[in-house]
């Protein structure tokens, strides 16, 4: 599977990519605006990203963004909701509001940091993305 | 839900919410458990509790949780759906109880910081087998099944961040050669190296990198650093390593406050010292934030610390209640209640204000002022009170579930029956008596009731009884828990009391009070056997001495064959009491209002001396003990004889003493504080409070003082 990292904390970005790389290939921005422009250049070679990982607090344009960007590309492009990427938020905000509002963006899922690394598996499973 | 609600963390809103639906799952279960079967809105609320449970434990993924949930809900869809009065009752409430604790048990699970790894497996078997029962009942009436209701996974899911529990927080403090050159750069390699293990990491001076001049301010103070991570010291020590140069490294673990404490303050330190060498060239600006420390985590550590506990937990659910609250943190409740003491005694500065004594000074506006400043800070602090008070309701709620566990499995039969839940007690205190409460309860139930097949043979209902009843009386709360059972043995008591050797006058001296007091000894009980509830012998003296902390007592009533009374009587708040003071020598006292019974002035002829010294004084035909206040603290320069002072006649529970007094000074409102912990414990002194002229004044604690 493809995967797209967007983080722009060097531990954060390292860890992430150690982890996920044992998955399918990772691809790494440092920002929000980064994402947007992978996830559409992706889309544009016609090789689309499975799986998201979206950092909330980033310059640029900060997690939100990138995801309500996201969702709406794939809305234009006419990609159904099922066939869209599957999009974690992986931050260490935590308050049910920030939660609420990812979800209300069409997030797919939200982990908060530090990562629960069995919890990740155990929902990519479910995912079925692996 | 308004977003604005929603400031707590996401897990916090979760275990928070499912804990109070199981509590009013629990509530319903006990409610009807005598009934024959539940009624519609019942079950209506016991599927939506379920549904909900499940719901969210899905978006959590707490996958036990959800698949427990999800049988409890299936049994009451079908319930729903059939003649729900063919279900066995008993059963079915026995079922939600021990879903309701298993889901409890792994909420603690997750609070603690642990997997909520409880295996469901056994438990959801026996559900399934109890709705198996069901689904034949609805088809051997001849109705068709409703439809099977498919279990949807959550469309999105939250991973609640790893507990970092059991990280551990550091300082490390490197210092270097004063000949080393470029310290910052180093010092920044040790950063660097701990980068990988940290979760969060602090360094002082922070601008090591884009300022040379910090190389200096390590130089003279060193490099500070703090850190929170899983790692041992030897692990750190390690990573770190002995670079050229490095004169000292120290690291001390410490806890999350001080960790935070030492970010702060060394902040603060730093700024100062960096401040005050003047940078030759303008710093150049910052490229980048410390990396390693994002906003978030650092909201993340403040959270973490905060007190999270909200005062509307405690509070009814809304439904019952259309009133709108607002949760407030504990801890900015105690902050008020603290600040109110201090304008308690500030109004007494002012009033008592030795500045007013000059003669003649016409005061007349000044006293209409006070009296107005006065009767303002009297309703202020009842207004506070009130606003800290709760209703015993949800204390005395889970009383009825121990009843009926304990009860249940010693195969006694027992009604609870509760008076007076709506009673209102300081929060603080509501906490502190739970515990003792529970194990009362759980005396009677257990030691108290008997079988009903002796219950028969005695000519009793073979249903026993309990009455927990709360009422105010006298200032005090009173809160008794009264059974119908075998009562205690006074004979069986004091033949115990002999063999530990605890007698200290001829049996027959003893009243039945004192004689049932010696089961609040420790490693006291006249049970032969111990039961799983209890007879172990700790617990009586532990209920008494948690009681006693908060400044209540604990007497206990019993007559042998019909039954026995605890009585709790826990005074109504902690902090402010109406205090009488007087002084000994140049020693000032307070004693609460309510535990003097009289002053009275004595002469000679009424006092009686005993050979052996003990002193007593004739009032009215009654004799009393008397304690020389001056005798027993020590204090100089006191009266000697007890016609030139004044006799304080002292009540506590039943029991009196005199106490000699050289003179009132006044009643007045006190602030309880404690006695600093560099004072070692007095015998009579329960804390001490500050009076209007600023004098530190000691309070006298009756209970200890008589015995």
């Amino acid at each position: 599977m493809k995967i797209l990292i967007a983080e722009d904390d060097f531990a954060s970005r390292k860890f992430m990519l150690r982890f996920l790389s044992k998955y399918g290939e990772c691809d790494i921005t440092v920002d929000g605006l980064e994402a947007v422009d992978a996830f559409l250049m992706a889309l544009d070679a016609d090789e689309g990203y499975d799986l998201v990982c979206l950092d909330i607090m980033m310059p640029a344009l900060d997690g939100y963004q990138a995801l309500k960007a996201i969702r709406d590309i794939e809305k234009e492009r006419g990609i159904p909701e099922d066939k869209g990427a599957k999009i974690i938020m992986t931050t260490a905000l935590n308050e049910g509001r920030n939660v609420m509002k990812a979800f209300e963006l069409g997030c797919v899922a939200y982990a908060g940091k530090p990562i629960d690394q069995e919890k990740f598996e155990s929902l990519l499973k479910k995912l079925e993305l692996i | 839900m308004a977003e604005e609600y929603i400031t707590e963390g996401m897990l916090d809103m979760f275990i928070f919410e499912s804990e109070q639906l199981l509590e009013e799952i629990e509530n319903l279960a006990l409610n009807h458990k005598d009934d024959e079967c539940f009624d519609d809105a019942a079950i209506n609320e016991i599927f939506r509790a379920m549904h909900t449970i499940k719901g969210s434990s899905g978006i959590m993924m707490y996958t036990n949780i959800t698949m427990v949930s999800h049988a409890l809900e299936d049994v009451f869809y079908y319930i729903r759906e059939s003649d729900n009065k063919k279900v066995p009752q008993n059963e079915l409430v026995d079922h939600m109880l021990k879903v309701s604790d298993f889901i409890h048990e792994e909420l603690d699970k997750i609070k603690n910081g642990e997997d909520a790894d409880g295996d469901p497996e056994e438990l959801i078997t026996e559900v399934e087998i109890f709705l198996d029962g069901i689904k034949k009942n609805i088809t051997e009436t001849g109705n068709d099944l409703p439809p099977e209701k498919e279990y949807v996974p959550p469309k999105q899911y939250y991973i609640a961040p790893v507990a970092s529990e059991d990280s551990k927080f550091y300082t490390i403090h490197i210092t270097y050669d004063k000949s080393t050159e470029m310290c910052n750069i180093r010092a920044y390699n040790a950063v660097y190296s701990l980068k990988e293990v940290a979760e969060d990491l602090q360094y002082f001076p922070d601008d090591i990198i884009t300022n040379e001049k910090s190389s200096d301010v390590i130089l003279e103070n060193g490099f500070k650093m703090g850190l929170q991570t899983k790692s041992e010291v030897d692990e750190i020590m390690e990573l770190i390593g002995r670079g050229i140069g490095v004169e000292n490294i120290e690291i001390n673990q410490c806890s999350a406050d001080q960790f935070l404490n030492f970010c702060t303050e060394v902040r603060e330190e730093e700024q100062i010292v960096l401040n005050t060498t003047p940078a030759l060239e303008p710093m150049p600006p910052k490229e980048e934030e410390p990396v390693l420390v994002t906003a978030g985590d650092i909201a993340k550590q403040v959270k973490k610390n905060a007190e999270t506990k909200v005062i509307g937990k405690g509070k009814p659910s809304k439904k019952q209640e259309t009133q709108s609250f607002i949760s407030v943190n504990i801890k900015k409740m105690d902050e008020l209640m603290e600040l109110m003491g201090e304008i308690v005694i500030a109004e007494a500065v002012v009033l008592q204000n030795p500045d007013l004594a000059v003669p003649g000074l016409d005061l007349t506006n000044f006293h209409k002022a006070a009296a107005q400043l006065s009767k303002i800070t009297t309703e202020l602090q009842e207004s506070i009170m009130t606003m800290r008070m709760m209703p015993l309701k949800n204390t005395f709620q889970k009383m009825n579930r121990i009843v009926y566990d304990v009860s249940r499995k010693l195969g006694k039969e027992i009604e609870l029956e509760i008076i007076g839940e709506e009673t209102e007690v300081d929060k603080n205190i509501i906490e502190h008596i739970s515990d003792p409460l529970m194990h009362l309860i759980r005396n009677s139930v257990d030691h108290g009731i008997e079988t009903p097949q002796d219950r028969k043979k005695n000519g009793k209902d073979p249903k026993g009884k309990i009455i927990l009843e709360a009422k105010n009386e006298g200032g005090k709360v009173w809160i008794i828990v009264r059974d119908d059972g075998k009562g205690m043995s006074r004979e069986a008591i004091l033949e115990k009391a002999r063999d530990n050797g605890l007698l200290e006058k001829p049996e027959k001296e003893y009243s039945d009070k004192e004689v049932f007091a010696f089961v609040t000894k420790p490693g006291f009980s006249t049970k032969k056997e111990v039961t799983e509830y209890s007879g172990r012998g700790v617990g009586m003296d532990v209920v008494v001495k948690n009681i006693q902390d908060i400044g209540g007592s604990l007497d206990i009533e019993s007559e042998w064959g019909k039954g026995s009374t605890m009585i709790l009587k826990i005074p109504l708040t902690l902090a402010i009491i109406d205090g009488i003071t007087f002084s000994v020598g140049k020693t000032n006292f307070v004693i609460a209002t309510n535990s003097v019974k009289e002053f009275i002035q004595v002469e000679k002829e009424q006092m009686i001396v005993e050979p052996e010294g003990d002193e007593y004084v004739m009032i009215r035909g009654e004799c009393f003990p008397v304690i020389r206040l001056n005798e027993f603290y020590d204090i100089k320069g006191a009266k000697e004889n007890a016609e030139d002072g004044i006799m304080v006649i002292i009540e506590h529970e039943g029991e009196t003493v005199c106490a000699l007094a050289d003179q009132l000074i006044g009643e007045q409102e006190i602030v309880v504080k404690p006695i600093p912990n560099y004072i070692k414990k007095v015998r009579g002194i329960s804390g001490c409070t500050q009076l209007g002229d600023g004098s530190i004044s000691l309070i006298i604690d009756p209970g200890t003082l008589v015995g």
